[in-house]
């Protein structure tokens, strides 16, 4: 957060942000389910110039063995950014910090929501690749998550959705993009469980007065539910439009 | 009407135990994405396979150990059959329709009573529409069996065996399109349509090739039309 070297202005004159969104706007998102082939489930989402894809396979064997609970499957999600999703990640090789904490806070965010009893002694794997990325990755790498996770047909008590809030120029905002992130006075990603909207993640980057931070989250609420409509939608479109064909498994081929 | 429910999504005003769903105490709600149906009932359009002792289930053997066998039926961890158990003598990628005797509590699964299945390949559907594809009464896949001329097995776990004898390439198509379809109404009759025209564009080359009678389908979980799959009974040969 906060570059070096004078800050732009992220407010045009009318009270418009740079994109020439009003303040509670969102970006525009699609959201798309099953879309690979071999995954037990799967999303690609783009929400603004974010593109994310997902794949699930579980539950399936937990590798290593010594990892595994009896009591339940383990979940592992794993957010990576593709070498070409931005600038910034030019010739970057592995994990960064960022992207091990982000693993680590979607995979907490959705033990809360897998029924992970179902399946002891296995590990869901929910492969987070983000391909191209312009602030707010994390929420609609959660977003895009929980489609994939519902087309596998993974029991969970809810359909969490994720979005940011944040402060730009004194002013609360919705879904920023990446030069509000950076240049802003702060970035709340969220993330909920639409039931009762319980907080499943809940990241503040920066400063916010205890008033701004209950003004941000009924923003983000607001926001959120047009959010998990699309990801309803995206889910029963799966059932109006042809699945990839399926592939001959064994052929006995020592007899 | 039948509606497409998230999960999350209520399903009743009040505490029920039911499958595929959760309740809060006060209301139940849905776990997966599934048809809620008039009767209020939840039918998953997705899903891993839920293993209960009785079940018939197809798979291959996929490590051959001192007193028995691994079979890769799907799941998680491979079913294991202990040879005091079978019958037959397996070797490595034999493929077997076996009975599932045992489940314990960390889903260590137990088979028995395996056979092996020769002569065809295994496609894989999803678990939760194998009872569409065995239909009431074993209606559907007896009428794709007796078209096609084929041999089908059906398991539990997803894994269906065709044969290579017969029209197993109609056969296959069929067992595709019934997974693709399996949450609309009137796919029997549209299964049987669309066969009944394939193989008039094949000008009738759909004759079993070694002129024996139809096999008839085998399937292995003649419930009717039986969504949780759940009782057993030895599997059923159609005629």
């Amino acid at each position: 957060m906060g570059g070096s070297g004078p800050k732009p202005k992220l407010l045009n004159s009318d009270g418009s942000r740079l994109d020439g969104r009003k303040l509670e706007e969102m970006r525009p998102i699609t959201i798309e389910a099953r879309v690979l082939n071999d995954a037990d489930g799967s999303c690609l989402l783009t929400w603004g110039r974010n593109k994310v894809l997902v794949g699930v396979y579980g539950p399936r064997e937990c590798i290593p063995r010594h990892d595994q609970s009896p009591y339940r499957a383990l979940i592992k999600c794993r957010y990576n950014m593709a070498p070409f999703c931005s600038l910034e990640e030019h010739n970057r090789s592995g994990p960064s910090r960022r992207s091990k904490e982000l693993s680590k806070v979607i995979s907490e965010a959705f033990e809360n929501v897998i029924i992970a009893e179902a399946y002891p002694k296995t590990q869901i794997d929910v492969y987070i690749e983000v391909l191209q990325s312009d602030g707010g990755t994390r929420c609609a790498a959660l977003t895009a998550a929980a489609v994939a996770l519902a087309d596998a047909g993974i029991p969970m008590k809810d359909l969490p959705v994720a979005i940011a809030v944040g402060k730009i120029e004194g002013k609360l905002a919705v879904d920023l993009f990446k030069d509000e992130d950076n240049f802003g006075e702060s970035d709340n990603p969220i993330a909920f469980a639409p039931r009762n909207w319980e907080v499943l993640l809940y990241q503040a980057d920066g400063l916010l007065t205890r008033d701004e931070v209950e003004q941000g989250l009924e923003l983000a609420k607001e926001a959120a539910k047009k959010v998990h409509e699309v990801q309803v939608e995206a889910l029963k479109r799966v059932y109006e439009k042809p699945h990839p064909p399926s592939v001959p498994l064994a052929t006995g081929m020592f007899q | 009407m039948t509606k497409i429910v998230m999960p999350g999504e209520m399903v009743s005003e009040r505490p029920l135990r039911m499958a595929y769903a959760y309740t809060d105490g006060q209301k139940t709600y849905s776990t997966v994405v599934a048809m809620l149906s008039p009767e209020g009932k939840l039918i998953p359009l997705e899903g891993p396979y839920d293993a209960l002792p009785e079940d018939y289930v197809v798979g291959f053997v996929s490590d051959v150990r001192f007193a028995g066998y691994s079979i890769d039926i799907g799941t998680a961890n491979p079913g294991s059959m202990s040879s005091r158990d079978s019958r037959e003598k397996f070797s490595l990628g034999d493929m077997a329709l076996a009975k599932i005797i045992a489940v314990d509590e960390v889903k260590n699964i137990d088979l028995a009573d395996a056979r092996k299945l020769l002569g065809g390949r295994i496609e894989k559907i999803s678990p939760v529409k194998v009872p569409r594809l065995i239909g009431k009464k074993n209606s559907m896949i007896t009428m794709i069996a007796d078209a096609t001329g084929c041999q089908i097995v059906v398991g539990r776990n997803g894994y269906v065996f065709i044969s290579h004898k017969g029209d197993h390439k109609l056969a296959k198509e069929a067992v595709e399109m019934i997974e693709k379809e399996a949450h609309t109404s009137g796919l029997t009759d549209r299964v049987a349509l669309y066969m009944k025209e394939r193989k008039a564009a094949r000008g009738g080359e759909s004759a079993p090739a070694s002129g024996m009678p139809p096999q008839g389908g085998m399937n292995a979980q003649p419930q009717a039309g039986a969504q949780s799959g759940q009782g057993g009974m030895p599997p059923a040969t159609g005629q």
